[in-house]
């Protein structure tokens, strides 16, 4: 019997379709993840350095981060709103960088070493603090594009990307307004009561480090898709991940290698979930806080990794409800027995 | 300079590109959808015996479950959701579920393996709506069920694991999140300005002009100010409606022409690229006269990267002023 689950945080039901996952060439859709050759983008890369870990000044980088070539957002100008009848409309303004992980041609970073993992979470972390100097921008969020079919050029060389908004993006408001509305009620950290019963349960989990715990959600869009939380308790990034960026490069070198040697290298995408920009200092004198005055007790920042392994059909973008062909409790186990 | 717009009934941001930037449509990587001509199917004509009795059919003197007809419903073999037992909702610590309670159908569109909804006939498109219609009516009066969903995928990467022209239909036991949010939206613009945002959304389109594709008397076709794919266009009816069941005769055909009108329109400018489209109509007993149900179109033309799925922010390469220039000329 299939079931119906929801997600707890945003409330989206998906259909755990067991039946479905006899179905033939259930992974039919996913093509073989390819790469160009030729030359590479980002061995030689000409864009604006904006930032870069170098082990000593003058030395060759181990990370670098580039002005995006082609930016979605950038910080020309300034920040303005307009009204076109009934819609709302506001420029382009945000940055969008390119975060190269590494100086080789290094396709995935499960091939990375956990020490250069490391050092792109720590870059990660300096700058979502050096954008949120800049009081315009409202979030910012360091996601991966890895494989064509996950949204990437053909080009096999580890990298990332780092988007300031002026906004606070859809689905970030309904996190954030799901988590508010659980602490308001239990006075407790959603995420937090999660992770204690996943850490219990045992059935979803993937993989766990002395300080994140990486498992399969309850209710996923996608099969194989995997959640890393820090166990501790905060609602930012790059405050949180403060001195533990070698434990989460470990178990994140873990989980997507899992997902490499398991499912023969597929496209995945990563997101960084943290908190809207709230400091107090920073809303005295725009809003006097008024916002999110719980925030850093109601939301829990982490990452969601999703691998691309099957199409979004019609009746996911009409809809919004997704369909597992596979149970969590399944890909969970299959990526635990995984060696990594 | 690229834009950041908000949807004015859900309150989702997006990114769309200015109109000099925006990206032509062979700009686009797109996979070509050929279809194997002349291949047979469990769908096609002379092969019922293959699939599940059907539900419903549009068909001229002939038994049930024998060929002769022009369109037919049957219960996919693979279905989402099972149609037996009642909806149990329990609870484990956080997490909220049930059993998946629901009914799935595939309505094979015509027994014509290889033929494109854009070549249908007119009355070939009436056949396809009227079982949505009736299926939808049909599977309303199950108790069980909140909302009925109607979608088609057209070509692989748009999700289709079946060649032969058919959409489906599932009957849910709630209302779909997307659906839950645009009803929430209208509901909320209704109360404040006692209006209906579809409607004020069909006049300034219909004044502005530049995002129109097309229209006739009881339709309008136009794309979306704030899209969530590049050349995604919307077919609405002009007079305001919550129910896509009662539609009688004259609006079902001329429905049919303009649906057919679109989907043409997409397959000559865009190389027959692969499709989804999908029905937003009122869920199963909602009594409030603020919605406005529609038909939106996707063509598959670009690949959800990590940015969409983290943010729920969409980037769109090609204004959607830019798209109805070439759909409004893709047919004279």
């Amino acid at each position: 019997m299939p079931e119906l689950r929801k997600d707890p945080v945003i409330g989206r039901w998906v259909i755990i379709a067991t039946e479905r996952a006899r179905r033939p060439g259930v992974f039919l859709d996913s093509e073989k993840n390819t790469f160009d050759d030729g030359p590479c983008a980002f061995c030689d890369n000409q864009d604006k350095e904006i930032f870069s870990v170098r082990p000593y000044s003058g030395a060759s980088w181990r990370v670098r981060v580039v002005e995006s070539g082609t930016p979605l957002l950038s910080n020309k100008g300034s920040f303005n709103r307009k009204a076109h009848g009934l819609y709302d409309v506001v420029n382009d303004y945000g940055t969008h960088e390119v975060v190269i992980e590494t100086p080789e041609h290094i396709a995935n970073m499960a091939d990375l070493s956990q020490e250069q993992i490391r050092m792109v979470f720590e870059t990660y972390a300096l700058r979502y603090s050096e954008l949120e100097k800049n009081d315009s921008f409202q979030y910012v969020i360091a996601y991966k594009n890895y494989g064509y079919a996950a949204g990437s050029r053909r080009i096999a060389h580890s990298r990332s990307q780092i988007i300031a908004t002026s906004v606070i993006p859809f689905s970030a408001k309904e996190k954030l307004a799901g988590a508010k509305k659980y602490f308001v009620y239990h006075e407790r950290c959603l995420y937090c009561d999660m992770i204690q019963q996943e850490l219990q349960a045992k059935i979803r989990i993937v993989a766990e480090s002395e300080h994140f715990v990486a498992f399969t959600p309850f209710a996923p869009r996608f099969v194989f898709e995997t959640w890393v939380m820090p166990k501790k308790h905060n609602c930012d990034f790059a405050k949180g991940v403060v001195g533990y960026e070698d434990d989460l490069a470990g178990l994140m070198k873990i989980v997507l290698t899992k997902i490499k040697v398991g499912l023969d290298d597929p496209a995945y995408n990563y997101v960084i979930h943290s908190a809207p920009f709230h400091s107090v200092e920073r809303r005295a004198g725009k809003d006097s806080g008024t916002k999110w005055k719980t925030l850093a007790e109601d939301y829990h920042w982490h990452i969601e990794v999703l691998p691309r392994l099957t199409r979004v059909a019609g009746f996911e973008k009409g809809s919004g409800f997704y369909i597992s062909s596979i149970p969590p409790e399944n890909t969970a186990e299959f990526l635990r027995e995984v060696k990594s | 300079m690229s834009e950041v717009r908000r949807d004015p009934v859900i309150g989702r941001w997006v990114i769309v590109e200015s109109a000099e930037k925006s990206m032509k449509p062979a700009d686009y990587d797109k996979s070509v959808h050929a279809l194997g001509q002349g291949a047979v199917c469990q769908f096609c004509n002379g092969r019922e015996a293959q699939t599940p009795p059907e539900v419903d059919a549009i068909r001229e003197g002939y038994a049930p479950n024998t060929s002769g007809w022009r369109s037919r419903v049957v219960p996919n073999k693979f279905p989402a959701l099972r149609i037996e037992g009642e909806l149990d909702r329990r609870g484990n610590g956080v997490y909220d579920m049930s059993n998946g309670v629901g009914a799935h159908e595939i309505l094979i569109e015509t027994p014509h393996h290889e033929k494109n909804f854009a070549d249908y006939t007119i009355e070939e498109a009436v056949n396809v709506i009227k079982l949505y219609q009736n299926r939808s009516a049909s599977l309303a009066r199950d108790k069980r069920f909140k909302y009925i969903m109607i979608f088609k995928n057209y070509g692989q990467s748009a999700g289709a694991s079946v060649e032969h022209a058919h959409s489906q239909i599932i009957a849910l036991p709630l209302v779909p999140k997307y659906v839950a949010e645009e009803l929430e939206g209208a509901h909320k613009y209704f109360n404040f300005r006692g209006r209906c945002v579809f409607c004020d959304m069909i006049q300034q389109e219909h004044q502005d002009q530049r995002r129109i594709i097309t229209s006739n008397d009881a339709f309008i076709s136009f794309c979306p100010f704030v899209p969530r794919y590049p050349f995604e266009s919307w077919i609405f009816p002009k007079n305001h409606n919550s129910d896509f069941v009662t539609m009688q005769d004259q609006e079902r055909e001329q429905l049919a022409g303009i649906l057919k009108d679109v989907m043409l329109r997409i397959k000559t400018c865009l190389s027959d690229p692969s499709y989804n489209f999908y029905l937003h109509v009122k869920p199963v007993d909602y009594e409030e006269k603020s919605y406005h149900w529609h038909i939106e179109i996707v063509p598959q033309l670009t690949r959800i990267a990590g940015f969409e799925w983290g943010t729920g922010f969409y980037v769109v390469r090609t204004a959607p002023s830019v798209a109805a220039e070439y759909l409004r000329s893709a047919v004279k």
